[in-house]
């Protein structure tokens, strides 16, 4: 139109013209072919290696376009509860506490075998709750510590409780999921239990992390200040750490590094699921199959600094081989939760 | 008619606040009040009689009042002298001060909360200046501990200090000093007889909001000391956002808001007593 005003209606804009309107009529037959269409939620900090990677690779394999709704599981999970009946996400990627909740609200159609055949190929603990979920990857959880502070590398967990590092520990509350661990870990240390039995019984847990308060620079409940301190060399080391947070502050270039403790690094939960009345079913479990295939995983494990949940999928770099990873229960979590945060709070304090 | 005259039309004017606050703020609070009494359905104490008797509860009570105190005295004792500062100060030092004072404002919360983590830090000026003083042999952790969200607490909320009592102590009128010193009164018994008790609303109003404010904060001990130091204000947040007990969270807000308001109004009948304010 802007053409055609300031020019004057010449022979190139009639031509134009024509060749726009040809274009707009045939485009419905072009969009009819690609209706298939797929909303996917999952959370903001996903966008970058979604759309990188698991978007196209996707697209190009099924011919179907994907949107993808980066926000926060709680919100997520707000929109399954509100749409009930008439969904419009497909396929949603939740942390695990969040997913436990979806389930009771029965918003989720459970994973099978027959619909998503890489679920029979994942590692013991990837698949939740008769499959209403399965994890697609695992960022783990080690100690970051500050490489100018600290001249050789924490090789154990029990670094965090040596006395030399009184006031220049910083751990996470129990508030943060990536907190739970300290309670598992503490409990494995003053028993030598499994962490699996750690988890059950946290008794010993408690009574051990009593011993780490001389340590303690704080108790963090907001990630970005506690890397912060790490990073001006107040705080020494943080533990348990997010791989994925750790490794993109790396990147930027803070002087951190993140070491795997030898008594093995704790998985943390990315749920995958389909959404129950979900749109485009059959393109939903595609998805989620994708999703837990070592092909997709092996390009997902280094940008996310995370582990492969599909037992093909190879360790990303830096890490040894024999690394054990720790899973948790989520279900107990759940369930003990509230009484930890309020043990914590009496026994953790000033 | 007769009864529609009897309003004063000024009256109305406070109409808009009126349906402004009952609508936000009055409703919203008259909920949280109804589910701190009710358990299980039914109306009853219980919620409050289980807080009460837990000793736990009563530290938290004691943190958030100890804290809220030593910021109000703190931020009392350094936005005293620089009210009067600033209401003896003419032209360009007066404006100086009053964007030094009020431009801060402006940065938000958690800015300066991470702004008093550099300045807290071990090798930060605070821990430096005190070694260089003698009045510690080697640098010690201010931050995480109750003295530095003491300090760090008073930085945010001084200027609701400065301003209340600068806003009273401007309006004295000099000559009154001047005229007790032509009677005899030494300049102690002139600032404790006759400008302390004109100056006493600002002072209590400065208090008034400092306490408020410092007693229901959430952000500040958040950020500078943790999780290991729990206030009335964190455990409600906490209640609501992650335990989902609402019955502990309105509870926890309504304890809360007793303790403020009865110390704000208590201080202000102390001072119309002993200011001898009607």
């Amino acid at each position: 139109m802007d053409t055609i005003s300031r020019a004057g209606l010449s022979r190139r804009s009639i031509l134009k013209a024509g060749a726009a309107a040809g274009f707009t009529l045939a485009a419905p037959g072009l969009l009819r072919a690609q209706t298939k269409e797929l909303v996917v939620g999952g959370a903001a900090s996903h966008k970058p290696w979604v759309e990188q990677v698991v978007i196209p690779n996707f697209e190009k394999k099924y011919g179907a376009k994907i949107i993808f709704e980066g926000t926060k599981s709680l919100v997520n999970l707000e929109k399954m509860q509100k749409n009930k009946g008439s969904q419009y996400l497909s396929v949603v990627q939740m942390d695990d506490p969040v997913m436990i909740l979806a389930v009771k609200e029965g918003l989720l159609d459970p994973l099978t075998a027959a619909k998503a055949p890489n679920l029979a190929e994942l590692v013991a603990g990837a698949t939740h709750m008769d499959g209403m979920w399965a994890n697609y990857l695992q960022p783990w959880l080690g100690i970051a510590y500050n490489k100018t502070a600290m001249k050789t590398a924490p090789t154990s967990w029990a670094d965090l409780f040596d006395p030399k590092y009184k006031g220049r520990i910083i751990i996470p509350s129990l508030q943060n999921t990536e907190g739970l661990p300290s309670l598992f870990i503490a409990g494995h240390l003053a028993t030598g239990a499994s962490f699996a039995a750690a988890q059950k019984d946290t008794d010993a847990g408690f009574k051990k992390l009593a011993g780490i308060k001389a340590n303690l620079l704080t108790i963090y409940t907001q990630m970005p200040q506690a890397y912060n301190l790490l990073e001006q060399g107040e705080a020494w080391m943080i533990g348990p750490a997010m791989s994925s947070f750790a490794s993109e502050r790396k990147a930027a270039g803070a002087p951190i590094e993140l070491a795997a403790p030898k008594e093995g690094v704790f998985a943390m939960p990315s749920g995958i699921a389909v959404v129950k009345g979900a749109p485009q079913s059959e393109l939903a479990f595609a998805y989620v199959n994708e999703l837990l295939g070592a092909a997709l995983q092996a390009q997902l494990v280094g940008p996310t600094a995370s582990l492969g949940t599909n037992k093909a999928t190879p360790k990303p770099a830096g890490l040894p081989a024999d690394l054990t990873v720790h899973q948790i229960d989520w279900a107990n979590v759940a369930a003990e939760r509230s009484n930890w945060v309020s043990r914590w709070d009496r026994e953790m304090a000033l | 008619m007769m009864a529609l005259r009897r309003i004063d039309p000024v009256g109305l004017l406070v109409l808009p606040a009126v349906l402004y606050l009952g609508l936000v703020y009055g409703l919203p609070l008259l909920n949280l009040l109804a589910r701190a009494l009710v358990v299980d359905g039914v109306p009853s104490l219980a919620g409050f009689v289980k807080f009460f008797s837990d000793p736990f509860d009563w530290i938290v009570i004691g943190n958030t009042l100890r804290i809220a105190v030593l910021v109000t005295l703190l931020s009392l004792a350094i936005g005293f002298p620089t009210a009067l500062a600033l209401a003896r100060a003419r032209g360009a030092a007066q404006a100086l001060i009053l964007v030094a004072i009020i431009l801060p404002l402006s940065v938000g919360v958690v800015v300066k909360a991470f702004a008093w983590q550099i300045v807290l830090r071990r090798d930060g000026v605070v821990s430096q200046a005190l070694v260089a003083l003698g009045l510690w042999d080697e640098p010690q952790r201010l931050l995480f501990t109750e003295a530095g969200l003491v300090i760090g607490a008073a930085n945010v909320f001084v200027p609701f200090m400065i301003l209340p009592i600068y806003s009273v102590v401007k309006l004295i009128d000099p000559r009154l000093g001047e005229a007790a010193a032509t009677l005899g009164a030494a300049p102690a018994y002139r600032f404790f007889r006759v400008f302390l008790p004109l100056a006493l609303p600002g002072i209590v109003s400065g208090i008034a909001f400092v306490f408020s404010m410092a007693v229901s904060m959430y952000v500040v001990p958040n950020l500078l000391i943790g999780d290991r130091f729990q206030t009335l204000a964190t455990l409600t947040g906490r209640s609501f956002l992650l335990m989902r007990n609402e019955q502990l969270g309105s509870t926890t807000a309504v304890v809360l808001l007793v303790l403020a308001v009865s110390v704000v109004v208590a201080s202000s009948a102390l001072s119309r007593r002993f200011g001898g304010q009607s």
